[in-house]
Parts: structure tokens; C-alpha cells; sequence
């Protein structure tokens, strides 16, 4: 259970703006161990999006390495990183998550139907997640025609439809109410607890900090300690 | 997969229906305007075809060879007797009909002119000529010795109407001079300067008689079942009637300006279809980097999601190649539905005269199966990949790059 899913040894990332190069994360040494329910935290320009960036692969580190459920992914091609996130990594962004195009099902399924799932356990496997965030009666419509929260719950149903060892949320609840917000926060840590499954935030809202079960500060680019969520509630 | 990319491509390119119904049409318009000119050429070439053969010349033509060059009289064809058997025989061709040509000089009672006397078979020249038809005023021959038919332009500028009297004067085969009196018992108009201002038709056995040729003939013209048949050098037939003596020749070879501007027309519609076929691309390609640039977060997210680069590249050639079927269908649609339209109502260009025939009746454009397929398929490949470049764009787009820049 204390398996460590992320491990990143000196991970900095520095992007250039007119030539003049501008570091957005300065050397992170960070673990987070299996089953955790993590949310990092800081000010905007602190790194927190481009840190989850670089564990999720979705960016490649200046330098540094980054491993992901014991595999170093900074070395790895495009299409290798594409297959290890479909496989390893769910995803939950903080609007815009869906295809419009698709159904709530088939954007449920769609990792799966990169996986090469079969259909009859790609249907029971989407029914089976809607139901648990409470949209089965929803797999027809399309994302335009539901609300935010609703919206956000498909996200998470996507995310975790292929049992992924590691959920990155990035900013979550940034365009939800707080009723909502509370409520998607439950379901997830709710969710966290039945599967063991990692999740690992970004976010300014307090609403998450106080259910998280750590919360690591990010300043400047650097880990600047843990704050205790309790001092969020 | 492959289905469901198909199906999910789309439904993408309907996000934006205003947009992808407007390529459609700027696509489709063009594809139906090609498709129409083509028609219209197509049935142009039929028409100058028709109006360079069907008149007089026909589709092929057997003389003796040099006679063309230097219309010397002595020059007929050579055994006459065999050829015109053979030409019976042959199943291959519809009709033919043999000619007597000399150079003479035509006098009324005000007036001489240069013409060439043509000594024409009335009994088969109906079926490979247009003589008979022509005729406006009085009629075509009867058999009688003294029948002539001039051009309705010859018979004005000799200032004479029907019944006249005219006077042949020709030179013999002897080198002598002979004359020959003939009653004007019909006037033409074949629409062409050439036939209806510097020819004189004659019975065959009255323009023999006056030049002293016995049963010799110049001209064979050959009507074939198709004439587009006389381009092709495969045939049987220019064997059959070329030898050390004699040659026989298909209008392309006997009238080569018109042949010249038929490949002309053809080069014309290949560089027409490939400025056509070019702003095709650009179109798609417009419409497909507006549609991936707008959304860009999307697709940062299928790429974040596991979507592999190749796949998303390999969408966006789907959304070319749908905007192609849409863009293919609605041009063919438009430009057959104007095709049809006008092939039966015919378009006119009133007396225009181009490489020196009278576009008098009107064009029925029409459309060769072969081309009819040619310009859509060629438009649906050309537009699926119109998408690869817009496809590598998208394909090579780092996903948090794309998801930064759209917010």
C-alpha cells in the first residue's frame, strides 16, 4: 500500500519567453505513495499546473526524471507516452474535459476504445462507473446538454473507467459552485476509499484542501513544505 | 476503431455547420463548374467534329498520294474499280461516296469567280454529306447533266438566282481548256466560307465528261460509325485503303486546325482543373487548420487522455476526407442537375465562327462517363488529402502546449 506511484529526482522545467528563459519548477524531489488523496497547493505562477504537467507526461522536464508506477516516463517517445498515460494515468481538467461531439458513453469508453476493450465489457464497465457517480440515467446526451457539476462527474468517471494507478485533477472544482464542488469532492475521495485508487490535485480551492488527506505547498517553483488539511476545514 | 473515428469525425465536422457548409458549396461549385465545362467542351468538340465532318468531308478520305498537295486532275485514285469493291465489302465503315475535284473559274453573266467544280455521286453522296440538306432554295440533283448547286455566298457574289445560266472553264487531263454550260438548279448553305463560297457541285458523270476523266474519281469520303474512330491508328481500315498509291486519311490528319484546338481545349480544362483543383486544396486546408486551431484544448485532451499522435492526425484526414464526400455529392448534384438541364435545351452562341466554323446551331454539352467519375473521385482524394498537412499539425501538437495556449 506504500508503494510509491510518483517519484521525481530533481525535476525542474524552464520555458523561454522572448528569449529570455523563465523556470516554472525548480528542481521538485517529490514521492506519493499508492491510494493517496494529495492535493498541492500554492499561488498562480507557483508551477502547480506544469509540476502535474511533467508527473503526468504531458511535458518533458528541462531536466530531472520523473517515474510513474516504478517506469521512468521522461525518456519515453510520443507514442510510448501515449500508450502509458491511456494505460496508467486518468485525467480530470478543470472545464472543458469532454469531447462534445460524444455521448456521456462513448466519453466514458473512449480510453477504453483506444485500449482495444472489448464492446460488451466496455458497456458494463461504463454502466458500472456511471452508476457510481450517479449519471446512468445520462449516457446518451451530449456534455453541452448537462451542467458543470454533472459535467465534472463524467470527468471522473472517465478517469477512472480504466482503473488508471494514478488520477490527476487540475483545478477540479475551479468553475463549480461550492454546494457542487463539496459534493464532487465527496464522490471522489468516496471513490478513492472503495478502489485505492491515487488521486492528485491542483488547486486553490479550499473545498478540496480540507478533504484532501495531505496537502504539499508549492512556491516559486519549489515544495515549500506540507500544510495540515485540518487547518482547511 | 476505424468506425468509430468515422463516425466521431463526422460529427466533428458538424460543429461547425455554417463553416463546413459553406466548403461544401465553395468545393462543390467548383467540382460542378468543372464538370459543366467539360460537358460544355465535350459537346463543343462534338459539334466542331460534326461541322468539320458531316457537311462534306467526312470522317476519312482516300486520294492518290501527292493530289492533296498539288490538286493536279491527273491525279485520281488508283484502281478506282478495286478500291470502290473493296469499300462495299467493308463492314467496318457506315458509308462513302466517290468525288471529282478540279480547280475551274465559274462565270455568270456579270460576274467569274475561282472555284473547284466538285463532281458529286448523287446516289451516295446523301448518306455521307450534308449537300442535300443544305440545299435552301431550288433542289438537289435529279440526274440531269446540266444540274449545279452553288453556296448561297458564290451565287450572291455571281450575282445570279435560279435557272441561270453559268460556264465552267477547266483545264483537261490533255492540258487543254474545255467549258461546259450548266443551269443553277439550286443554292446552299452549309454554314462554312469555304463550301459555300468557292465550291461548285456537279453530277460526278458531267464534271467527268467536261475534264475528260472516263470513270477516274479523286476523292473517296468515308463515313465511319463513330468519328471519333478516325484518331484511332489501330484500325483495320488505313491498311486496307494505304498503299504505294494511294492513302487514306482521317480528318484529324485532313483538318488539322480543328485537331490542333481540340488539344488545345484539352489543355485548357487540365490547366483549368488544376487551378480549380488548387484552390480545392487551400480551401480544405483553411477550413481544417481553422477547425483544429479552434479546438485545440480538445484535442490537447484526447492527446492527454492516450490518444496517440497518429490517431489525431489521422482524424483530421477523416474530417478532410467527409468534407470531400459532402463537397463531391453537393457538385455533383449542382453541376449534373445543370448538365441535364442544358443538354436538352441546348446552349447558343448565336452565328459565332471559331477555327473557322459557324457555331450556327446550338451546343448540347455532355458528359463521358469516364469524366463524369474523373473529376469527383479526383476531388474526394484530392480533399482527404488536403487533410494530412493540417493532420501532421495537429498530430505534433504537444498536449500541455495546446491545453496552455487555448485558455
Amino acid at each position: 500500500m506504500n508503494e510509491d506511484v510518483i517519484v521525481t529526482e530533481g525535476v525542474e522545467k524552464t520555458y523561454e519567453d522572448s528569449g529570455v528563459p523563465v523556470p516554472a519548477v525548480r528542481g521538485i524531489d517529490y514521492r506519493l505513495a499508492r491510494g493517496e488523496f494529495t492535493a498541492i497547493i500554492g499561488p498562480s505562477g507557483s508551477g502547480k499546473t506544469t509540476f502535474l504537467n511533467l508527473i503526468a507526461g504531458l511535458d518533458t522536464p528541462t531536466s530531472g526524471k520523473v517515474w510513474l508506477s516504478g517506469r521512468c516516463i521522461s525518456d519515453m517517445s510520443g507514442r510510448d507516452l501515449s500508450d502509458f498515460r491511456r494505460d496508467n494515468i486518468g485525467f480530470i481538467f478543470q472545464a472543458y474535459n469532454l469531447l462534445p461531439v460524444l455521448t456521456v458513453e462513448e466519453n466514458v469508453e473512449y480510453i477504453m476504445l483506444l485500449q482495444g476493450v472489448p464492446k460488451p465489457e466496455r458497456h458494463e464497465r461504463v454502466m458500472d462507473i456511471l452508476e457510481k457517480v450517479g449519471l446512468a440515467g445520462y449516457r446518451d446526451r451530449r456534455p453541452l446538454r448537462l451542467s458543470g457539476g454533472q459535467q465534472q462527474r463524467v470527468a471522473v468517471a472517465r478517469a477512472m473507467v480504466s482503473n488508471p494507478s494514478l488520477v490527476i485533477a487540475d483545478e477540479p472544482t475551479a468553475n463549480l459552485d461550492s454546494q457542487t464542488s463539496g459534493e464532487l469532492l465527496d464522490m471522489m475521495r468516496r471513490l478513492n476509499e472503495e478502489t485505492g485508487m491515487t488521486f492528485l490535485f491542483s488547486t486553490h480551492d479550499e473545498i478540496v484542501m480540507e478533504r484532501a488527506r495531505k496537502v504539499v505547498v508549492l512556491r516559486d517553483g519549489r515544495i515549500d513544505g506540507n500544510a495540515d488539511p485540518e487547518d482547511f476545514q | 476503431m476505424f468506425l468509430r473515428m468515422l463516425k466521431f469525425s463526422w460529427r466533428s465536422i458538424w460543429r461547425n455547420a455554417r463553416r463546413t457548409v459553406i466548403t461544401g458549396l465553395a468545393v462543390g461549385f467548383g467540382l460542378a463548374s468543372l464538370l459543366f465545362t467539360e460537358a460544355l467542351m465535350q459537346g463543343m468538340t462534338v459539334h466542331m467534329i460534326g461541322a468539320t465532318t458531316n457537311p462534306w468531308m467526312g470522317d476519312v478520305q482516300i486520294h492518290r498520294r501527292g493530289f492533296l498537295d498539288t490538286r493536279q486532275l491527273g491525279l485520281t485514285v488508283e484502281r478506282p474499280d478495286a478500291v470502290l469493291e473493296l469499300l462495299s465489302q467493308d463492314t467496318t465503315i457506315a458509308a462513302y461516296t466517290p468525288r471529282v475535284l478540279s480547280p475551274a473559274s465559274l462565270s455568270s453573266a456579270r460576274e467569274l469567280k475561282p472555284v473547284t467544280l466538285t463532281g458529286v455521286d448523287m446516289s451516295t453522296d446523301p448518306d455521307v454529306t450534308l449537300l442535300e440538306s443544305a440545299v435552301e432554295t431550288g433542289s438537289y440533283f435529279t440526274g440531269d447533266s446540266m444540274e449545279m448547286v452553288l453556296g448561297y455566298r458564290l451565287a450572291s457574289d455571281l450575282k445570279v438566282e435560279l435557272g441561270d445560266v453559268l460556264v465552267v472553264t477547266a483545264a483537261r487531263t490533255d492540258s487543254g481548256l474545255a467549258s461546259s454550260m450548266f443551269l443553277l438548279s439550286g443554292i446552299c448553305n452549309f454554314g462554312n466560307e469555304q463550301l459555300d463560297r468557292y465550291s461548285a457541285f456537279v453530277n460526278i458523270g458531267s464534271a467527268r465528261d467536261l475534264l475528260q476523266l472516263g470513270d477516274a474519281f479523286h476523292e473517296i469520303a468515308i463515313v465511319l460509325p463513330d468519328a471519333h474512330m478516325a484518331g484511332d491508328t489501330s484500325l483495320a481500315l488505313w491498311d486496307r485503303y494505304t498503299d504505294r498509291e494511294n492513302i487514306a486519311e482521317g480528318w484529324t490528319e485532313l483538318a488539322p486546325q480543328i485537331s490542333s484546338m481540340l488539344d488545345l481545349v484539352n489543355v485548357s480544362m487540365v490547366i483549368m482543373s488544376a487551378i480549380l483543383f488548387g484552390l480545392v486544396i487551400f480551401g480544405i486546408v483553411n477550413s481544417l487548420f481553422m477547425s483544429v486551431y479552434e479546438r485545440m484544448f480538445e484535442l490537447g485532451i484526447m492527446k492527454a487522455v492516450g490518444t496517440r499522435p497518429g490517431t489525431i492526425g489521422y482524424m483530421v484526414i477523416m474530417e478532410a476526407f467527409w468534407l470531400g464526400v459532402i463537397s463531391t455529392a453537393t457538385g455533383l448534384a449542382i453541376g449534373l442537375l445543370i448538365i441535364w438541364i442544358t443538354s436538352g435545351t441546348g446552349i447558343s452562341f448565336g452565328e459565332i465562327e471559331f477555327s473557322g466554323i459557324t457555331l450556327s446551331r446550338p451546343i448540347f454539352p455532355e458528359l463521358s462517363p469516364g469524366r463524369a467519375w474523373a473529376y469527383p473521385v479526383f476531388t474526394l482524394l484530392l480533399t482527404t488529402l488536403a487533410g494530412i498537412f493540417p493532420g501532421i499539425h495537429a498530430a505534433r501538437q504537444n498536449p500541455a502546449e495546446s491545453m496552455r495556449r487555448s485558455l
